[in-house]
C-alpha cells in the first residue's frame, strides 16, 4: 500500500529522461568521461602544445607516481590536514550557525562578519596564519577550516530560521522547553540546509587545502603541484591534478551520502 | 471545568499600526467532559481563545482558570489538535504519536507501546512506520488526533481539525472523533466554521462575532448521545443549523 510513494534517492526516478541511446543513466557519465579522455589525447598529439601533454603520458605518470609511493605520503598529509580542518569547521560552523539562528542579538552582533568572511577568497590569510602557526600542519589545518567555516555557519543558520512556525507552536501546547524545543524540533528541522553547507563546505575545504599546500609548499598534494608546476613537468603536474580531482570527487561523494541518510524525510531535499 | 474571565487580546499588525480586537471581554464555563464547538467566521477570535486555553499566548485582560488553577502556559492536562496537522515531517507514525509522551520523559518501549495503542485505536494499523507526507491529509490528522490522546488529557482542544480535509473524510473522522470520545470521555473544545460539524459534535455550540472577538450566543444542542449517523434526519438538527445559519447571516451585514 506504500509503494506508490518512494523514498527521495530511490534509482528510477531520473530514467525515461534520456532516452537517447538507450544506456543506463549512469553509463553515460561514463561514456562522457571516455570520450573527453580519447579528445584529450588527440588534441595534445594533434596541437602539440608543449604543456599540454597526452592523456596516456598523464596517465603513465599517475602510475609511476603512485607506484614509487611518491603521492601517498603526500596524499596522507593533505588528507589528515583536511580531516582535521574540515571535522573542526563541521563541528564550530554548525554550533555557530546553530546559536546565530536561534539568538537574534548573536545573529545581529554576528552576522556583518560572517557575511563578510564568506565572499572573502580564503587565501588573503595564509600569511596571517602562517605568521600564527609558522611551517607547521596548523596552518593547512586552520586554511581548510577557515575555508569551510563561514558556508556552514551561514547554512546552518538560515536552516534553523527554516523550521516551520508550526512545529514549534506544536512542540509548546505539548509543553516542550525550550531544550527539548531546540533538540527535538530545531535542529533536525534545521538538517536539510545544514547538510547542504556541510556538503558545500566540503568542496570549500578541498579548494582551500590545495590552495594552502600551493602556497606553504612544504607537504602535501599542492605541494606536489607548485613542485612539477615550478619545473614545468606537465605530465606529472596533470597526473597529480588527476589525483586531487579523484580526492574531492571522493570527498563529496561520502559528504552526500550522509547528506542522503540524515535527510531522507525531506522530499524536496538533495 | 474552565472558565473564562473577561478575556482581551490585541494584536498589533506588523506596521504596528492596525490594531485587531480578537478578544473582547470574552466570558465563557465549559462543564468537565463537556463538548463545547466554538463557532463563528473567520476574525471572530475563535482560534485566539483555544490559544489562551492552551496557554500558548498570553492575554492582555482577563483570565482563564482550569479547576480554579489560572492558567500561565501549556499543562499536561491539556491536548492540542492542529488545523495543519503539525506533524513532524522526520518522524514517523509512531514518533509522530509518541511525541508528547517523549516530551515528558517517558521511557521509549513505554511511550511507543501507548502509541502504537492509539494509532489501532484511530483506524491506522499498518502505517506505524509511515512518514507524514505518505498520508493523506485524513490520515495525517488521525495522527494527530492519536499524538494528543496519547498523552491523555483531561482537555482536548482542537482547532478546526477537520477543516482541511474533503467532506467524506470530514464524515468519517467526525464519527470517529465521537466513537474515541464515548470510550474515553474527554471535555472538548472544538473550534469550527462549519454549522453542520458544531452540531453534529457539539453538547453547545458557542457563537462568536467578529471584530471585536465576542461571544453573540450559546445554543444547548439537545440531540441524543451517542449521536446516529444518520442525525441530519432529526427534526432538531435542521431547527439548529437553521437557527445558527441566521446568526450568522446577520453578522455579516
Amino acid at each position: 500500500m506504500s509503494s506508490a510513494v518512494g523514498r527521495p534517492g530511490n534509482r528510477g526516478e531520473v530514467t525515461g529522461q534520456g532516452r537517447g541511446l538507450g544506456l543506463r543513466d549512469s553509463s553515460y557519465t561514463w561514456v562522457s568521461l571516455l570520450a573527453g579522455a580519447i579528445i584529450w589525447e588527440v588534441a595534445a598529439r594533434g596541437l602539440q602544445f608543449s604543456f599540454l601533454p597526452p592523456f596516456s603520458s598523464v596517465l603513465r605518470a599517475a602510475f609511476e607516481l603512485i607506484a614509487s609511493g611518491q603521492v601517498t605520503s603526500h596524499l596522507a598529509a593533505s588528507l589528515i590536514n583536511l580531516g582535521i580542518g574540515y571535522g573542526l569547521a563541521v563541528t564550530g560552523g554548525i554550533a555557530l550557525g546553530l546559536l546565530m539562528g536561534r539568538k537574534q542579538w548573536v545573529a545581529y552582533v554576528l552576522e556583518p562578519y560572517v557575511s563578510a568572511l564568506l565572499a572573502t577568497p580564503k587565501l588573503i590569510f595564509v600569511p596571517l596564519v602562517y605568521a600564527l602557526f609558522g611551517l607547521s600542519r596548523g596552518t593547512q589545518i586552520a586554511v581548510v577550516f577557515l575555508s569551510s567555516f563561514f558556508v556552514i555557519a551561514v547554512n546552518s543558520m538560515a536552516g534553523i530560521r527554516s523550521v516551520d512556525r508550526t512545529y514549534v507552536e506544536m512542540a509548546r501546547a505539548f509543553g516542550a522547553s525550550e531544550r527539548q524545543l531546540f533538540w527535538k524540533v530545531l535542529l533536525p528541522g534545521s538538517l536539510p540546509l545544514t547538510m547542504a553547507g556541510v556538503r558545500l563546505g566540503m568542496d570549500h575545504a578541498v579548494k582551500g587545502m590545495i590552495g594552502g599546500e600551493m602556497f606553504i609548499t612544504l607537504f602535501g598534494l599542492g605541494a606536489l603541484l607548485r613542485r612539477y608546476g615550478d619545473r614545468f613537468d606537465s605530465p606529472r603536474l596533470f597526473a597529480v591534478l588527476l589525483v586531487v580531482v579523484s580526492v574531492a570527487l571522493a570527498c563529496s561523494a561520502v559528504v552526500r551520502e550522509v547528506e542522503r541518510r540524515v535527510t531522507a524525510w525531506d522530499g524536496e531535499g538533495t | 471545568m474552565i472558565e473564562l474571565r473577561d478575556c482581551h487580546k490585541t494584536y498589533i499588525a506588523q506596521n504596528g499600526q492596525a490594531a485587531v480586537l480578537a478578544l473582547d471581554g470574552v466570558e465563557l464555563t465549559i462543564q468537565s467532559g463537556e463538548f463545547v464547538c466554538l463557532l463563528g467566521p473567520s476574525g471572530c477570535g475563535k482560534t485566539t481563545l483555544l490559544k489562551a486555553i492552551a496557554g500558548l499566548l498570553r492575554l492582555d485582560a482577563g483570565e482563564v482558570r482550569i479547576n480554579g488553577q489560572p492558567v500561565t502556559g501549556p499543562g499536561t492536562d491539556r491536548a492540542m489538535v492542529f488545523q495543519d496537522f503539525a506533524l513532524l515531517p522526520w518522524a514517523n507514525v509512531v514518533a509522530n504519536v509518541a511525541f508528547g509522551l517523549e516530551l515528558r520523559g517517558v521511557a521509549k518501549e513505554i511511550r511507543e507501546q501507548t502509541a502504537r495503542e492509539l494509532i489501532h485505536a484511530v483506524g491506522l494499523t499498518g502505517f506505524e512506520g509511515h512518514y507524514p507526507r505518505q498520508l493523506s491529509g485524513g490520515m495525517q490528522q488521525r495522527v494527530g488526533l492519536a499524538r494528543a490522546l496519547a498523552v491523555n488529557p483531561d482537555i482536548l482542544l482542537m482547532d478546526e481539525p477537520f477543516g482541511a480535509v474533503d467532506a467524506q473524510t470530514r464524515r468519517l473522522l467526525q464519527e470517529d472523533l465521537l466513537s474515541v470520545l464515548g470510550r474515553t470521555p474527554k471535555t472538548v473544545v472544538f473550534v469550527t466554521h462549519s454549522m453542520e460539524e458544531a452540531v453534529r459534535l457539539g453538547d453547545r455550540v458557542v457563537l462568536m462575532s467578529p471584530r471585536p472577538g465576542r461571544v453573540r450566543d450559546t445554543v444547548t444542542v439537545d440531540l441524543p448521545r451517542p449521536r446516529p449517523s444518520d442525525l441530519e434526519r432529526h427534526p432538531r438538527f435542521a431547527d439548529l443549523t437553521e437557527y445558527l445559519w441566521q446568526q450568522l447571516k446577520e453578522m455579516q451585514r
